[in-house]
């Protein structure tokens, strides 16, 4: 049976975000300005009153702010005793006179304060809400949840179960989006929900040891493809996050977009053992009397009515399960074990291009395939290394929270650079007789199937023409559970010269980064083991190692204590190539001749590296 | 001449927006017109609007309702 469960959630957010900048243009800031005050909570009573009218319980996350106001305190206690809310604590909404009072700062991003703030923020505010619940929450969250924060709360509050932990792919791209100023750097995570490990909240446990004791959610369910090239809050189940994106008629103010996406996450659950998941949690920022951009307020009510009843409608159908987030936590971990992927058959609903990508995450790794590119890997996040990465006043990293990638193919190119080097990607190519082709340039579909424990990928055969000679190939890709690897198999179906022989060059070019700006690349480990074990520790000399038969090839990143290695099936050239400085990458690969109905099979592994 | 201010609505630039930049325009009262402090976009209400349109072309399956998500 399949389940689609939905968690909604509001904050009363009494100094909203953003509001400094429209409300509040063009006059000196007042933080604790009434009529600021008075409109939040109007916002906040209008989305409860959306949400429950078509018959959805809502988390309600108590900002700090809110805690000081009387009348949220009661709404809270009043729509958990009338509907089931449940009453949970934001770390988002700090902002307030008490708090800059306090804390002597405008920070508000609790993932960026120094430990030793963290902890007393933390101790404040859990305070303060059983100071007015007379109980602690079981829920909370933030934009980002580091794991050192996530921990201290566990330990001190353990009856907390489940915390909003990442926004998917909010780094970079939101940070240029956004005039370059707004710090919310967290690429890097899994796209639905996850157990974070106590080493790295993008990185899911391995196991009890591991397991930090939530369950996290993401903020907002996104758009698999668009947010990966574009600003993820133009693209997610957020209403008026498709108003940003300007993604609506603007003549019928409608948005078929929004549904559509509802819809492709309900599909996910054909890849996930029946289960799929959405999330809206819309802060009242958003509903700004004012409008918001360009959108007039009436605009933004609209689409969150809707937005509200699409959810509700599907729940009367039988299609959708509402639930807190606490009730989520108990439903996850009764349903998924540590080491089962998270996966995403993804299609491209807005731009019109049909391009398909497939997602997986587990405690190994996070990979994306792109069957428009001939099922590429796009990109590579070694969670196998389970990075300690703190992140906040004190530490090495500030604000840059994302977990760090070996392959992503919009910070560090993809199949196509510009004169001369290579982008990251993990692909094949053919050579015949002087003639190149990567697959790359290949474009296809994939269907997905499970056999046993391990995830498939079956790609649709794809064509490779040469001066006189064409090659009928097709690709599948398996994740084995548990093992932290990918066995890429491509079989030769058809020569149309039966005797002809090709040269199947399988490559991953690779490199290790947060942004688009590349990192130090020296002492870099590439070796090939085997008979007669080859090693260069990279130093942009341009150079590369060979080996028959290598029974591995390999590189060790000091840098993000990663390593990462391939193997083949036997009779295969192995190779390792460092970069140089024009082209900071290097390249791990293996080279075979092979023949008609042969298959060659290559397997990409993540591991530790300490 | 006076400072600008915000205009009736808080309309983005059109071409900051088609390189997926959100910047806020400001609007000049005597010349009646938004402009871009990060480009070098100026226009009046009916231009930005038009602009507006063209930014959606990007969107080409916008208006299309999808029933199937894969290709099985």
């Amino acid at each position: 049976m399949s389940e689609f469960i939905l968690n909604v959630i509001h904050r009363p957010e009494m100094v909203p975000e953003y509001s400094a900048t429209v409300t509040g243009h063009g006059k000196e800031e007042d933080i604790g300005d009434k009529k600021l005050l008075t409109e939040s909570l109007d916002i906040f009573k209008t989305q409860q009153r959306l949400a429950h009218e078509n018959g959805l319980k809502v988390t309600i996350h108590m900002t700090y702010a809110s805690l000081f106001n009387d009348e949220a305190v009661q709404i809270a206690k009043d729509d958990h005793e009338r509907y089931g809310d449940e009453i949970a604590l934001s770390l988002l909404g700090l902002p307030c006179e008490q708090f800059r009072e306090k804390y002597k700062t405008k920070d508000f991003c609790i993932w960026m304060f120094s430990m030793e703030d963290k902890k007393a923020i933390v101790d404040d505010v859990f305070g303060k809400f059983h100071e007015r619940f007379g109980f602690y929450p079981e829920s909370t969250g933030s934009y980002y949840m580091d794991a050192e924060l996530t921990n201290y709360i566990k330990k001190k509050y353990p009856m907390v179960k489940c915390a909003i932990a990442t926004c998917w792919e909010e780094g970079p791209k939101a940070y240029h989006t956004c005039n370059n100023s707004w710090y919310t750097l967290f690429d890097g995570g899994p796209w639905a929900p996850w157990i974070p490990s106590k080493q790295n909240t993008h990185a899911p446990a391995e196991n009890e040891a591991e397991d930090s004791g939530i369950v996290a959610i993401p903020h907002l369910s996104r758009d698999l493809l668009a947010c990966y090239d574009g600003n993820g809050s133009n693209f997610g189940t957020h209403p008026q996050n498709v108003l940003r994106g300007m993604i609506y008629d603007s003549k019928t103010w409608e948005f078929p977009y929004l549904y559509n996406l509802i819809d492709q996450y309900r599909a996910q659950e054909k890849y996930n053992n029946g289960y799929a998941y959405n999330m809206m949690f819309v802060g009242p920022g958003w509903m700004n009397k004012m409008g918001r951009w360009e959108a007039p307020y009436e605009l933004l009510l609209k689409s969150y009515s809707e937005g509200c009843k699409y959810y509700g409608d599907l729940k009367k159908e039988g299609k959708l399960i509402d639930m807190t987030m606490s009730e989520f936590a108990d439903y996850y971990r009764s349903k998924k074990s540590y080491t089962e992927p998270e996966c995403a058959l993804w299609r491209d609903i807005l731009y019109g291009s049909d391009k398909q990508l497939f997602w997986y995450a587990d405690p190994y790794m996070r990979a994306g395939v792109n069957m428009d590119q001939g099922g590429a890997i796009f990109d590579l996040r070694p969670y196998a290394s389970k990075l300690k990465w703190e992140v906040g006043i004190g530490t090495k990293h500030v604000q840059d929270a994302s977990y760090p990638f070996l392959i992503q193919e919009k910070y560090r190119a993809g199949y196509f650079t510009h004169y001369a080097g290579e982008g990251t990607i993990r692909s094949a190519k053919l050579c015949y007789q002087g003639e190149e082709v990567d697959l790359c340039l290949c474009r296809t579909k994939a269907h997905f199937s499970q056999k046993e424990n391990t995830r498939i990928l079956t790609l649709d055969p794809v064509e490779i023409e040469f001066y006189d000679l064409t090659v009928k190939l097709q690709t599948r890709i398996y994740f084995p559970e548990g093992e932290g690897t990918i066995c890429i198999e491509r079989e030769i179906l058809e020569m149309s010269r039966p005797d002809a022989v090709v040269e199947l060059n399988e490559y991953m070019v690779a490199c290790y980064g947060t942004t688009e700006y590349p990192e130090d690349m020296e002492g870099i480990a590439l070796r090939c083991e085997g008979s007669e074990p080859k090693e260069i520790i990279y130093h942009y000399q341009c150079r590369e190692e060979i080996l028959a038969d290598a029974s591995e090839v390999s590189a060790v990143i000091p840098a993000i204590e990663t390593k990462v290695s391939m193997r083949a099936s036997k009779g295969a050239e192995g190779y390792v190539r460092e970069g140089y400085a024009f082209s900071p990458m290097f390249t791990l690969g293996y080279k075979k001749q092979v023949s008609r109905q042969e298959v060659f099979v290559t397997w990409l592994k993540l591991e530790k590296a300490d | 001449m006076a400072q600008a201010g915000k205009g009736r609505l808080n309309y983005r630039c059109p071409a900051c927006f088609l390189r997926d930049l959100d910047i806020d325009m400001f609007y000049d009262k005597e010349k009646e017109e938004y402009y871009c402090l990060r480009c070098q976009y100026t226009g009046k209400e009916a231009d930005v609007l038009k602009g507006n349109e063209m930014v959606r072309t990007k969107y080409g399956a916008m208006y299309q309702r999808f029933g199937k998500f894969d290709f099985d």
